[in-house]
């Protein structure tokens, strides 16, 4: 216990004597979680869009006109319980019209006389099935029951999706993992000179018999420390940013910033972490 | 206690020590002299395994510097107590600390580091300056401290490598009269130096006298 003490006394005490050094791998601290905050939520919101564009993709079921109502309702019956599906719209051919006359301006009565338009079904996946592989494996299903006549979705749509999903996907994991990096270099570099300025405390307890571990730990605790301070003060620097946009420009880019406690939270653990990281691999040179 | 087998080491710049041989007992006063470049402070980080020989080997009790793995070397330094010509006290600790911080390394509980230490200090005669820090203090007192830091730990040998390189010839003569005593309490003592006067401060004490890292004698 006395040891543990010590050690973590040490690591409070050497944060308060590095003084600048120490002031700025808290600074330089704060600049990668900046970076990393922004980048995350800028991903997640780029993300979020994406995905509120594929809600949008519905598949169309266009039933025979020979179809019987009674065929028609076990059809709707079928796609209900389906575990795919997430909603299911039927539009009888008096629906059609109504959609159509508001869609083009005319009474489809007054253009034909008679209404052409088939019985059909619009159906929403569940997020997890939008996509094209899912889809089409749906819709070669349904193409098999007697009642269907025609399946249509927006193919090409969902191959563009797909494609900038992934582009996206990897640019974040490529940016984050470069970030991250960068991260821990510079921290480990700040953190360096910091140990650097006490190495002759290195020396000392080298000679009176520490081991490395007992020299290690303050200095760990103390980029920990570092790592902390930093992470609340880039916390802060987002928290006036989001702020300022959701009660200043919210209008001006139709855009506001949703970030919960967690997400404080999680950047006071990384800047731990990355405080924590840094410091071990700067102490490994001066052991 | 100490014991140098055929210990060669070598530097790139100069001679290192060559082919030594001897051994230091328990409890002996042991001086070692020669010119500067003589290989006495080599000799010295040979016993704290600061520099470990290419050729033969040196037995520290039953630590053996060919066998010695780097995990046991902060063992054999709480059993080997230093002090140096510059001190190496932490400027930004105060007494207490410095000397504390030898105690807290091996793991000591806070009463008997508390004890130890105002213990040890009383002894070197610095028990009313425990809270000022190196800077505060005079030379001698500062090469005090470091005595006090390596005798806490209760080591078996004491190594000194030129204690009084930066002290007045007073305060020399006092400290030599310091290691004495130490001595006379059990402690093994090896002081490196080219101060010859310093030598006759303690009657009884071995000699060693080395010349481009080789001994040329022993009395």
């Amino acid at each position: 216990m006395t040891i543990l003490w010590f050690l973590f006394k040490e690591g409070f005490r050497g944060l308060i004597r590095s003084r600048y050094s120490g002031a700025f791998s808290i600074f330089i601290i704060a600049i990668s979680i900046i970076l990393i905050g922004f980048g995350y939520i800028i991903a997640r919101d780029t993300l979020f869009m994406v995905e509120n564009i594929r809600s949008q993709f519905d598949v169309d079921i266009f039933i025979l006109p020979t179809a019987g109502n009674e065929e028609i309702e076990a059809f709707n019956q079928k796609l209900r319980r389906m575990n795919e599906i997430d909603r299911v719209i039927y539009i009888s051919p008096d629906d059609a019209a109504e959609i159509f006359k508001k869609e083009f301006g005319e009474d489809i009565f007054d253009i034909l006389d008679y209404n052409p338009l088939p019985p059909s079904f619009t159906i929403s996946l569940k997020p997890i099935y939008r996509n094209l592989m899912s889809v089409e494996a749906i819709a070669k299903i349904l193409q098999r029951e007697p009642v269907v006549d025609e399946i249509k979705y927006r193919k090409k749509f969902l191959i563009v999706l797909e494609k900038y999903q992934r582009i996206i996907l990897v640019s974040v994991m490529i940016v984050f993992a470069i970030l991250t990096l960068i991260s821990v270099i510079l921290t480990s570099n700040s953190i360096k000179m910091t140990i650097f300025a006490r190495r002759d405390i290195i020396s000392t307890m080298k000679l009176i018999g520490a081991t490395n571990r007992f020299v290690k730990t303050p200095f760990v605790i103390e980029g920990a420390l570092e790592g902390g301070l930093g992470a609340l003060l880039a916390g802060l620097i987002i928290y006036g940013v989001v702020y300022i946009q959701n009660n200043y420009f919210q209008s001006f880019f139709d855009y506001s910033i949703h970030v919960s406690y967690r997400y404080y939270l999680a950047l006071i653990i990384l800047g731990i972490f990355l405080g924590w990281i840094g410091s071990r691999r700067a102490i490994r040179r001066f052991l | 206690m100490i014991t140098f087998i055929n210990a060669t080491c070598s530097f790139k710049k100069n001679a290192g020590v060559k082919n030594l041989n001897f051994s230091i007992d328990d409890g002996e006063f042991v001086f070692l002299t020669g010119p500067s470049g003589a290989g006495k402070s080599t000799l010295l980080r040979l016993i704290y395994m600061d520099l470990f020989p290419e050729k033969g080997k040196v037995l520290i009790r039953d630590y053996d510097s060919s066998r010695i793995k780097d995990r046991q070397i902060p063992f054999l330094r709480r059993k080997v107590g230093m002090i140096f010509q510059d001190f190496q006290l932490l400027k930004d600790r105060n007494v207490y600390q410095n000397v504390a911080i030898a105690l807290y390394v091996s793991h000591y509980k806070t009463r008997e580091i508390k004890s130890r230490v105002y213990d040890i200090l009383n002894q070197v005669g610095l028990g009313h300056r425990v809270h000022h820090k190196p800077m505060e203090l005079s030379g001698g007192e500062q090469q005090r401290v470091a005595i006090a830091r390596a005798l806490v730990k209760e080591p078996i040998v004491l190594l000194a490598d030129e204690p009084t390189g930066n002290l007045d010839p007073k305060v020399s003569i006092e400290l030599m009269n310091l290691l004495s005593k130490i001595n006379k309490k059990g402690t093994a003592v090896i002081v490196a130096t080219h101060n010859y006067s310093l030598i006759k401060r303690v009657p009884g004490a071995r000699l060693i006298q080395m010349n481009e890292g080789e001994i040329t004698s022993i009395t």
